[in-house]
């Protein structure tokens, strides 16, 4: 098992999955890492993320004006291209207010025959798991519906396991990067957490630990490089990760949308599992669209003790806002903590790279 | 604001007094602080009436951000609040509101607004709300209330929805009480309520005489009025001032009186004015253009079940047609509004500064034309900040569609 197993999983990610339906399997797209993955799963449906890619957008510019982030577009675009015309239904949760008008504008336009929104709530409290709970008990009856058939709990809590399993392995692998060197470079890993987007889990789970015991023997990057933690947004190309890797750095830890953010916390078995779920999603790791969301930062600032970091490179889509509005912040609190940052913002293409090579290019010099 | 000829559209008797009033709210918050009176700043589409009823003074930043727009001060703050690393693309009522503080500047008495001692904020009208309350938080150093909702996107609100709105409004008396000293009172709070739901039902009003052709006002007043509906939602005088607002509508559509003489076009508004440039709806009404429905003025009403006061006031707050509709219910409402008010085009202002209330124009726009025939055009420019207002473009943009409407007529 090797990472371009993982980086062909996703490449290839809409010819699985087209080629799941002539199976005969049901496949959902859901947006956002509030989703829950688990009781799509549980109904029998294959959960998969929207994503965007890297091609030049051409039909959502007749729906989406220039100032909504480039990753939104980019899904649109290919959905009204008919890339994901595979989707027998779209999961919204409500987190940024992009996200929350997407699906609006998705099912005017493309064909798809289920949709629901959860009006997820965004405080961190019990008042608040109470009512995601409603949400998702209306969402089980709503997938009941769409299949015909009734999602007991033994699926749901079968469903946990696996996706807690992910994670797990997951973490594991992120933890090795505590150590001065490990055994896969850092923009890797990120290629192993998006093919888990769209990959099965228990397949996933399988090829982690195939990973996993393959990667035990070596151990070749990180050697000499300066270590990195990088934060932000969702964002979909990758290559800015290996870009700052060829500049002589090495991604130790991250604060990402499609990183740490979505897989680190658990969901807590119990004897209710669609309340565990609940309770999962309210609380997990905070995505800036939560009120308040200061845990991801000051998770942030414990793992630059955890893993060594010396510098924090943002990364932000721009138009971006619950981002950009914490970015002031986030700078002075770093800078009160004695931690080097730089702060990146993207339209999502590696047309930008000169200027960005250059930027992180001379943060790296300066932290060696 | 426009007090220099405001295009041909006849100015009203209470277009003085909103003048007036606006005065004596400024006046006040200028003094409040002397006095000692507990100061709360609040999103828009946040509970009020909660600080009315327990004697707490109100600011409103995005009323005031109007206000700086329109006495020409919203670019200089918005520049300030970027030098302090807030990014150009942010909402402007947010960069105008961070500017006026650091300058600790104003179009009132030459100061800043009153300092807070609270902050109080919803997340769903948009999300930018709460976290520019959460940037306010740490640069007062003062305690923040967020009222969360769990919103129903186009799937109609349910029971738990307004449960949660509701106890959580319950939870803001504690936290207004804790920072403020001052007592609860249910009485207090439901005559608060009737006069909020009065004012607004008033407004309602005016919004179905509009629906008389010739239009009976002009939507500068309309948009000028959202001060008094907002700012003093649950105040007696509110309630006061559109019964002799609406009386004074009524007279000009019983007596077939156009607001604007020579309605040739009857329009819907997408959404914000542009508060530094509300002329602009006097350059439409000289070539004939009046608009005569929007959206944004019908988001503020609502009834209020005062029987059920917590749940009452969280079913006008998030039972909010705009607020918890998507595309395809918005092109439903849109279309309807179309119909009642007799609309021959609708022009939608793509705001740079509200990607929330933005997203969705194109398609609405061509839902609106495809199943009624009536034309749209759509131009782009920000609510507050004018430093990249072209008034060539917009001005283009409206001409064209106003050949266009010309050419429908023959």
């Amino acid at each position: 098992m090797m990472i371009t197993d993982f980086e062909e999983k996703y490449a290839k990610r809409h010819e699985i999955a087209s080629q799941w339906k002539k199976d005969g399997k049901k496949v959902f797209g859901y947006f956002c890492g509030y989703a829950p993955e688990e009781l799509i799963d549980a109904a029998g449906i294959m959960p998969v993320r929207i994503m965007g890619s890297l091609d030049k957008v051409s039909l959502a510019d007749a729906h989406l004006q220039s100032f909504i982030c480039a990753f939104s577009r980019s899904c649109l675009d290919l959905g009204l291209r008919g890339v994901y015309d595979y989707l027998d239904g779209i999961v919204v949760p409500k987190t940024c207010d992009i996200t929350r008008k997407m699906l609006g504008i998705w099912s005017k336009n493309i064909e798809v025959p289920f949709t629901a929104f959860i009006g997820a709530p965004a405080k961190k409290t019990d008042a608040a798991v109470e009512c995601l709970l409603e949400e998702y008990r209306d969402l089980r009856s709503k997938l009941e519906d769409f299949t015909g058939e009734k999602i007991d709990d033994a699926s749901i809590d079968r469903s946990i396991r696996t996706y807690n399993q992910s994670r797990k392995l997951l973490k594991e692998l992120y933890e090795l990067r505590k150590e001065d060197t490990f055994p896969f470079l850092g923009s890797d890993f990120y290629q192993v957490v998006k093919a888990g987007f769209v990959t099965p889990k228990e397949e996933y789970n399988e090829m982690l630990s195939k990973l996993k015991d393959k990667l035990a023997s070596s151990k070749s990057a990180g050697d000499g490089k300066v270590r990195l933690l990088v934060s932000g947004s969702t964002f979909e190309d990758v290559n800015v990760l290996k870009m700052i890797e060829e500049v002589g750095g090495s991604i130790v830890s991250d604060d990402l949308c499609v990183g740490r953010r979505s897989f680190w916390d658990l969901v807590e078995p119990g004897s209710d599992p669609i309340r565990s779920l609940a309770d999962r999603y309210q609380m997990r790791i905070a995505c800036p669209c939560r009120h308040p969301s200061d845990d991801r930062l000051h998770k942030l600032i414990e793992e630059v003790k955890e893993y060594r970091v010396q510098g924090v490179i943002s990364i932000v889509q721009k138009y971006c806002d619950t981002h950009l509005f914490e970015y002031p912040y986030m700078r002075d609190l770093l800078q009160k903590n004695d931690i080097p940052f730089l702060y990146l913002e993207t339209e999502d293409r590696l047309g930008e790279e000169g200027q960005f090579k250059t930027r992180v290019q001379a943060f790296i010099e300066m932290l060696r | 604001m426009s007090e220099k000829k405001p295009g041909k559209a006849k100015r009203l008797k209470t277009a003085d007094k909103l003048g007036k009033m606006i005065e004596a709210y400024y006046t006040e918050s200028a003094m409040v602080k002397a006095q000692k009176k507990p100061v709360a700043w609040l999103t828009s589409v946040s509970p009020v009436e909660v600080c009315y009823a327990m004697d707490v003074f109100p600011v409103y930043p995005e009323n005031y951000a109007t206000m700086c727009a329109a006495r020409k001060l919203s670019a200089e703050f918005c520049a300030e609040a970027e030098t302090k690393g807030f990014s150009t693309d942010l909402c402007s009522y947010a960069l105008n509101n961070f500017g006026s503080i650091y300058l600790d500047k104003g179009p009132f008495m030459g100061q800043g607004l009153p300092e807070p001692d609270m902050l109080i904020a919803t997340e769903h009208a948009c999300l930018s709300m709460a976290k520019w309350w959460e940037e306010l938080s740490r640069h007062f150093n003062v305690p923040l209330y967020v009222v969360d909702a769990a919103l129903p996107i186009g799937e109609g609100v349910t029971s738990y929805q307004i449960k949660y709105f509701a106890d959580q409004l319950e939870e803001l008396v504690d936290f207004v009480a804790e920072h403020s000293g001052n007592k609860f009172d249910i009485d207090r709070f439901k005559e608060v309520l009737k006069y909020s739901d009065e004012a607004s039902q008033l407004f309602t009003e005016v919004g179905e005489l509009r629906k008389t052709v010739p239009s009976p006002v002009s939507p500068i007043e309309i948009f000028t009025n959202m001060f008094p509906l907002v700012t003093l939602a649950g105040k007696k005088e509110s309630v006061e001032f559109f019964k002799e607002f609406r009386d004074e509508i009524k007279g000009f559509a019983d007596r077939g009186e156009a607001a604007v003489p020579n309605e040739k076009y009857r329009l819907l508004w997408d959404l914000f004015p542009l508060w530094y440039n509300l002329r602009l709806f006097s350059y439409m009404e000289e070539k004939g253009g009046v608009v005569v429905a929007d959206v944004y003025a019908t988001a503020f009403g609502g009834r209020i079940d005062i029987s059920r006061p917590f749940e009452g006031l969280a079913e006008r707050y998030v039972a909010n047609p705009i607020l918890t509709s998507g595309v395809p219910e918005l092109i439903e409402l849109y279309k309807q509004l179309v119909k009642d008010y007799s609309v021959d085009g609708v022009v939608f202002h793509s705001n740079r500064s509200c990607r929330m209330a933005s997203m969705g124009q194109y398609d609405i726009k061509q839902g609106i034309y495809e199943d009624l025939g009536v034309p749209g055009a759509i131009f782009e420019s920000d609510f507050v900040d004018p430093r990249s207002y072209s008034d060539e473009q917009v001005k283009d943009t409206l001409d064209s569609f106003f050949e266009i409407l010309e050419s429908r007529e023959k």
